[in-house]
């Protein structure tokens, strides 16, 4: 990889990861629910993106997919079943203390990233030699155990939906 | 890039710790699970078996998702038993 | 040699037939029999786990791996193997499976197919988790086991119930993220996370850095498996999630989960990081602290399932006491300590159930003189304790002097004084709930509870003789296992 890629590619990727430090304290930070879910939905696309630079291609495709879709889809679900009227969210929050910390921990974080940059001349960990596989032929070959493990989750959460959601018969 | 990840599974513990909604709860679980999907890939990255790790993080991810499932599911029932969101209500079990 | 395949690809089929079949009959049907498809589960299981032990005893094998429904391409990973531990474990997990069933018949009024559903779900699981090969494998099983499990807590949609069951939730989630990352650490320095490829992974010396992200990595595991088991400090979650739970659920939790999450974490931790100081020390600290504080913060209790619970964590303190010696005899006396464990503690919760039936509550300040009137669940009570406390002849006693001897003979004088003093805790909170419970005035309004009949009555009884003939027993079965080269 020539120098320019090269530069390219490391200063891509340190972005990223500031953006993805930066949303993710947002998430935990921020008073609004709506608005945590959607700093999380964000984080994930950033997540997506350093997978995809660091070559793992499927699973930034999957991780994009699913987190930043299906689990936003399942927050705002859930946020809008159990609507809380405005005046009781803010008593909620009236009471904690707005400690300041994470904040400095974010911008050290920040600090501590863009001097380990500049340190190590814009060069990441050392990538060992690629095994090329084709991530499919791992998966369905020898990781079949996972992926009867995977089926049964997907079952035992089909089946937890069930029971979570069928409460109305029973009472009254 | 070991840093990120430790300081993000910092914050979501931090959520964990502080936070008084129960859906925040769920966020900041997740925030460490994309930490730790973040420290797999790089270990594949460093490895050079990406095919496994990629297959290790699609494994993760869909657990990830029930898990997200069934805590929005129980966290949505206790709503409905309570009225709000809040965790300070859930004192009935002490000693 | 096809006959040991179909067993041991049984472990997994079963529950998973048993699943379909529970959703694809009709439901007056299934409502009115659930007991019978998992009650036949749990036997097959058990009746699978004797089976492969006479086979594998008989041709003299001691490992086989098997595949299900699909055949073997490459060698690493990807299957499944039963070994001499992985079959108590088995065996243990059909028993409570059954007892938790026939507790079950009398408790489960309401949502028994969804029951049946998730018990089959959480004894793939569980299966799983002790037939694979690969630390990654392990991982998702153990979550597996856990999505059960919180459901399961949550079934009834009481307030006590959901609220266990989120404590349980937020404290497992956290044990696993701190898995995870060791296990990633792990993958970062070998190839692959199998148990061929980890095994001896860890270099002598400390200065190189890479062995100083191994160290973290075990920690870390360490950590996550310790939260899972219920050891103290990281015990905070169990007793509400076992008390919160319907009675035939805490019996699978108590009895076998925190077992297979936790205890077999441990063991295959130190099968494969063997002779490391560090995890031995660390493991003997976990184990000494939670048997006295688990012991000493029941005494305070006053609801009876939760001075059970506090009783698992001090159990535990037992078994990862065994397990920190790092020899034969520790770990023989570990997974013995599993099985009797598992049977006292189902024991206990079988009359909790029988309690909660018959007078309609668990506080033991409200109960008292319950012996005259309920007599066999006092018995079996009673056995249990004796079992719990260690003393002779039950199946409590020679899983005990296993672990003290195995400590006496690695050297760690103290530590089995130490554990032989705290049996006195033991028996402390549970002579004072025998005494509150069963013996002692009757109040008033207890004066008309009958003993409880049917099904609960006949798991007592099955569950005294056990532990009662195990003890008897026991010299005999490591004489025989020692012969037949098992040990």
């Amino acid at each position: 990889m020539d120098l320019r890629g090269g530069i390219c590619m490391e200063s891509i990727i340190y972005v990223t990861l500031v953006f993805l430090l930066v949303f993710c304290v947002m998430a935990v930070v921020s008073n609004s629910i709506i608005k945590s879910a959607i700093y999380l939905a964000l984080s994930s696309a950033m997540l997506g993106v350093i997978m995809y630079v660091l070559g793992a291609h499927w699973a930034a495709v999957f991780e994009v997919s699913v987190c930043s879709g299906l689990v936003t889809v399942i927050f705002i679900s859930a946020i809008s079943l159990s609507k809380m009227k405005r005046d009781e969210m803010d008593k909620l929050y009236e009471n904690k203390k707005r400690l300041s910390f994470l904040p400095a921990a974010l911008i050290i974080g920040g600090v501590l990233l863009t001097v380990a940059a500049f340190a190590k001349d814009f060069r990441l960990p050392a990538a060992a030699a690629a095994v090329s596989e084709d991530f499919r032929e791992i998966l369905w070959t020898t990781r079949q155990v996972d992926i009867l493990g995977q089926i049964t989750a997907i079952l035992a959460g089909g089946i937890a939906l069930v029971v979570l959601f069928q409460n109305d018969e029973q009472k009254k | 890039m070991l840093i990120t990840g430790f300081l993000m599974i910092l914050a979501g513990c931090y959520c964990l710790i502080r936070t008084y909604h129960m859906l925040k709860i769920i966020i900041g679980i997740e925030v460490a699970m994309k930490a730790v999907t973040m420290f797999l890939i790089l270990a594949g990255y460093m490895n050079g078996h990406m095919g496994l790790a990629q297959a290790y993080v699609i494994t993760v991810i869909v657990l990830e998702v029930v898990i997200t499932v069934i805590a929005a599911g129980v966290t949505i029932g206790l709503y409905k038993k309570y009225g709000n969101m809040d965790i300070r209500n859930l004192t009935q079990l002490k000693g | 040699m096809n006959y040991l395949n179909y067993a041991a690809e049984a472990f997994i089929l079963i529950p998973l037939a048993a699943v379909i079949l529970n959703n694809i009959l009709p439901k007056k049907f299934m409502e009115d029999h659930f007991h019978i498809l998992s009650g036949a589960a749990a036997l097959l299981q058990m009746a699978a786990a004797a089976y492969i032990f006479c086979i594998m005893d008989i041709n003299r094998m001691r490992h086989y791996s098997f595949f299900i429904l699909w055949e073997k391409s490459t060698s690493d990973s990807g299957y499944f193997s039963v070994g001499p531990v992985a079959l108590v474990f088995l065996f243990c997990i059909g028993m409570v499976t059954f007892v938790s069933v026939m507790i079950a018949i009398r408790t489960v009024d309401t949502k028994k197919i969804s029951y049946v559903n998730l018990l089959m779900t959480l004894l793939i699981g569980m299966n799983g988790m002790v037939l694979v090969n690969d630390l990654f494998s392990l991982y998702v099983f153990l979550d597996i086991v856990g999505i059960s499990s919180f459901v399961m807590i949550a079934l009834y949609q009481s307030r006590k119930g959901l609220e266990g069951s989120i404590k349980y939730l937020v404290i497992s989630e956290l044990a696993s993220i701190f898995m995870i990352t060791g296990l990633a650490f792990i993958f970062m320095k070998t190839g692959s996370l199998s148990y061929n490829a980890v095994s001896g992974v860890l270099p002598a010396d400390i200065s190189d850095p890479q062995t100083i992200l191994i160290y973290v990595s075990v920690i870390l595991m360490i950590a996550g498996f310790a939260i899972k088991t219920g050891v103290v400090p990281f015990h905070s979650w169990l007793p509400d999630a076992h008390q919160s739970a319907d009675t035939s659920i805490s019996v699978l939790l108590s009895g076998i989960v925190i077992k297979i999450a936790g205890v077999y974490g441990f063991i295959v931790l130190t099968g494969l990081f063997k002779g490391v100081r560090a995890i031995q020390i660390s493991l003997a600290v976990l184990g000494m602290t939670s048997i006295v504080v688990g012991a000493l913060l029941a005494l305070r209790q006053d609801h009876f399932k939760r001075i059970v619970a506090y009783s698992s964590v001090s159990q535990m303190g037992y078994i990862l006491l065994g397990l920190s010696t790092g020899s034969v005899l520790g770990l023989i006396g570990a997974v013995a300590h599993v099985f009797s464990h598992a049977a006292f503690k189902s024991t206990l919760f079988t009359n909790a159930a029988a309690l909660h039936e018959q007078t309609g509550t668990l506080e033991i300040n409200e109960m008292g003189g319950l012996q005259s009137r309920m007599p066999v669940t006092a018995l079996s009570s009673v056995v249990a304790f004796l079992s719990t406390a260690g003393i002779p002849p039950f199946a409590g006693f020679w899983s005990k002097l296993l672990i003290i001897m195995a400590l006496w003979t690695t050297g760690n004088r103290v530590l089995a004084g130490c554990a032989l003093c705290a049996s006195i805790l033991t028996s402390a909170y549970f002579l004072r709930l025998q005494k509150k419970v069963f013996f002692g005035p009757l109040p008033e309004h207890l004066s008309s509870v009958v003993e409880i009949k049917g099904s609960i009555k006949f798991i007592e009884i099955l569950l005294t003789a056990v532990t009662t003939v195990v003890g008897l027993l026991f010299p005999l079965i490591l004489v025989y296992l020692q012969s037949r080269g098992w040990i």
